[in-house]
């Protein structure tokens, strides 16, 4: 699990993320939606470790910039992280040898023909689509088998196998007993798996929503959503 | 017209305002405007000393011709690969959809194009201190050379694009004006190199003699600008008509050449324009591009060593190799060829002049290092070592190029001034100090301000942070020197600069130990 709590960052004058806290247990997809701007991506990088910032967070109640919790994190960004004169083998390597895995390989090849990459496998990582680069990002975040994975915007740019392979991810990864946080603004694409949904506008929480007979809201997550962001439902809108 | 005029002026005007919501370039503006003053101002102040011997300015006229000719060419090549162009993204999305002549669009084109190089031209406007205490110009002197930067670089940019949409998709044509180009600046370098290779006195005169000739003078544009500027500056104002005529000519018949044989001009220009427009949103994305080849050949794939953090260095070895880089990348070749063409010319003069040359270049070899461009990608940041050892390890491949430029650099510089084995050694020595000072520097500068200043910036205060750390070293060596008589000044200054650097170095690195724990990823 990890815990987020009194999170705040601050670029310049503008605060992109506002005393945040929350968590995510064990085997639970938690999603983070909400309009262009709200702050999803910058929570999402504080707890990759990648921006400074107020308050605390922990990864199975380790300091996320910890060595030991950067070992069970994984992280997949926005845009894809490829090196340019790495061919796709070579990228699964390189996390490998950094990661310093043992018997990676069988993991690594199932990976690579999950997202239809086999044949790419000499393939230079400039010489790749956006989508490939992609897919090349997703398998190097999950190679080592993290605890705690989250993905910002992990749709944009796939194909309709590759979007299959990843809401599958999900679940197993979920299965597994890992901590999933996805980000993204696209509702539909989210629908089908979620355990619990923060609806996040200027840098705040403004509803939090469980996917169990426990919660509160008798909007759907929909609804909620435009009500939030619009102040109305969509079909009052239309 | 109207539609082009409003776009126009309303993006000056805009420029001017959005300077209100960005420091960084505010305080760069008002720096440029200081120094172009200061320029001015001191053009003003009374003149050297009575009976003050200036330096020929005829070197002047042939540094304006070297100047001119590397503008041109370097600027008329792009035109092979990645197409130059004078429009942008939004240009070629909204203006090409006017119902307006294509001649009108090219026209706003090629006046947008001129006010940018006349802003790069400021830059060669600072060197008139340096140069007004050397040779005999003035201040309106310096703005002519100015003006005829202008003009080459627009004529550059008219031919890249004459190249562009003559060679597009036609690998043929291409290799055929690539060949010209590399046969023609051959040729120039060879006439003024040719009577070297049997008799070496008295070689700046010499050199300086064959570039102001009367067949260099005939080389398109570089030739006609130069005699253009030269024309003004000696009163004889038929070098100016005729330098200025054929520029002239030259412009009419290639713009004619882009309108006239290709009817459309746009298909070219949208090419051009996307090639640049690619690059310009990977760097805004602070995703620095890699120099590499165009056809890279993979070779043999696989890492094949290292483990946790000293994966970073294996890693760039491999980079390195599809780059086709072997320890020295093409910036640093160029570097080592001026330092040592440099030193052929420097006979009589001090080994310590070469070594502060050599050394002002390596502060921009050392800024290109590949560890900087880890700072953009989460690898470096998430991967589960120490962030000391991760900053060592990606810093390694740098140390490793610095290591063999110092040793090639200063074995052959001592060979061609025939220094002795201790001045040598020196050299090397302070030069690897200088290698980690500036990388350190980099480091200091990455971890105070990181990425959220814009990169122009970045590099002035990694600028002003990298003399402020090279005055310790240079100190104490220069006041230990005196009190060490057997040994040559020059030695124990550069020795005692080397420790000082390397201890500084090491300061920083303790000091920045924890920075990949804490910097922020520098991709904004």
């Amino acid at each position: 699990m990890f815990q987020v709590s009194h999170v705040s960052k601050q670029y310049g004058k503008t605060l992109a993320n506002n005393d945040i806290t929350f968590s995510v247990d064990d085997g639970q997809i938690a999603v983070l939606l909400g309009p262009n701007g709200a702050g999803k991506s910058t929570i999402i990088k504080c707890i990759a470790g990648l921006l400074r910032f107020q308050g605390e967070i922990t990864v199975c109640g380790m300091d996320n910039k910890s060595i030991d919790a950067k070992r069970i994190l994984g992280y997949i960004p926005e845009m894809p992280a490829v090196y340019d004169l790495l061919t796709v083998g070579e990228h699964l390597e390189f996390i490998a040898r950094a990661y310093e895995l043992e018997n990676w390989q069988q993991r690594a090849d199932e990976l690579l023909a999950r997202f239809e990459l086999t044949d790419k496998k000499d393939k230079l990582g400039k010489e790749l689509s956006k989508g490939m680069q992609q897919k090349l990002s997703i398998c190097c975040a999950i190679l080592h088998n993290p605890k705690v994975v989250i993905f910002d915007e992990p749709m944009v740019g796939l194909d309709p196998h590759a979007i299959k392979e990843l809401k599958k991810l999900f679940l197993e990864l979920r299965e597994e007993g890992a901590s999933i946080l996805i980000s993204t603004h696209m509702l539909d694409s989210v629908e089908d798996y979620w355990d619990i949904a923060h609806i996040m506008v200027s840098g705040m929480f403004a509803a939090t929503k469980l996917n169990n007979a426990q919660d509160t809201h008798e909007e759907s997550l929909e609804e909620l959503f435009f009500s939030i962001t619009e102040g109305q439902a969509p079909s009052q809108a239309e | 017209m109207k539609g082009i005029r409003y776009l126009f002026l309303t993006t000056v005007k805009n420029t001017i305002k959005d300077l209100k919501n960005n420091p960084g370039k505010l305080v760069l503006v008002v720096l440029f405007v200081v120094l172009i003053g200061i320029t001015i101002a001191s053009s003003f102040a009374p003149a050297g000393m009575e009976g003050q011997e200036y330096r020929k300015v005829e070197e002047v006229y042939a540094l304006v011709f070297v100047l001119y000719a590397f503008t041109f060419v370097t600027m008329s090549y792009k035109g092979l690969s990645s197409g130059a162009s004078f429009y942008s993204m939004a240009d070629v999305n909204l203006l090409f959809q006017l119902p307006v002549s294509s001649k009108r669009i090219l026209f706003y084109g090629l006046i947008k194009q001129m006010g940018v190089s006349l802003l790069m031209g400021g830059i060669i406007f600072f060197q008139y201190g340096w140069l007004s205490q050397t040779y005999p110009i003035s201040i309106l002197d310096m703005i002519v050379i100015l003006i005829g930067y202008g003009v080459v670089m627009f004529c550059a940019q008219v031919t890249a694009m004459a190249i562009y949409s003559f060679s597009s998709g036609d690998d043929n044509r291409r290799r055929v004006i690539k060949g010209i180009i590399i046969v023609v600046c051959l040729a120039m370098a060879a006439y003024v190199a040719y009577p070297f290779l049997f008799d070496q006195s008295d070689i700046i005169n010499r050199a300086v003699q064959r570039i102001n000739s009367i067949y260099l003078n005939l080389v398109p544009v570089i030739g006609w600008s130069k005699q253009a500027a030269v024309g003004v500056l000696t009163g004889s104002y038929l070098y100016l008509l005729a330098g200025l005529g054929a520029v002239a000519a030259y412009v009419v018949l290639f713009l004619a050449l882009i309108t006239k044989s290709h009817s459309n001009f746009y298909e070219d220009v949208l090419q051009a324009t996307e090639v640049s427009f690619s690059a310009i949103t990977a760097k805004k994305e602070g995703k620095v591009n890699d120099v590499m080849p165009k056809n890279i050949k993979v070779g043999k794939t696989g890492i094949g060593k290292g483990r946790g953090a000293a994966t970073f260095f294996y890693k760039h070895m491999i980079e390195n190799r599809r780059s086709r880089i072997f320890l020295l990348d093409g910036i640093s070749l160029i570097f080592l060829a001026v330092v040592l063409v440099f030193s052929f010319t420097m006979e009589e003069a001090d080994l310590l002049v070469v070594f502060i040359m050599a050394t002002y270049m390596q502060v921009f070899s050392t800024a290109m290092g590949r560890w900087g461009r880890e700072f953009t990608l989460p690898y470096v940041y998430m991967i589960p070592q120490s962030p000391f050892k991760k900053l060592v390890c990606i810093c390694l491949e740098t140390v490793l190029k610095a290591v063999f430029e110092a040793v090639l650099m200063f074995v052959l510089v001592g060979i061609i001034m025939q220094a002795s084995p201790l001045e040598v050694a020196a050299c090397i020595l302070a030069r690897i100090g200088f290698a980690l000072l500036f990388i350190a520097g980099d480091i200091l500068v990455e971890r105070i301000i990181g990425g959220s200043l814009n990169k122009v910036f970045l590099m002035f205060i990694y600028f002003l942070v990298v003399i402020l750390l090279c005055v310790p070293g240079l100190v104490i060596g220069g006041i230990l020197s005196s009190f060490i008589p057997l040994v040559p000044a020059l030695v124990t200054t550069l020795v005692m600069s080397f420790v000082c650097n390397l201890a500084i170095s090491a300061l920083i690195a303790f000091l920045c130990r924890n920075m990949l724990n804490y910097a922020e990823i520098n991709n904004r």
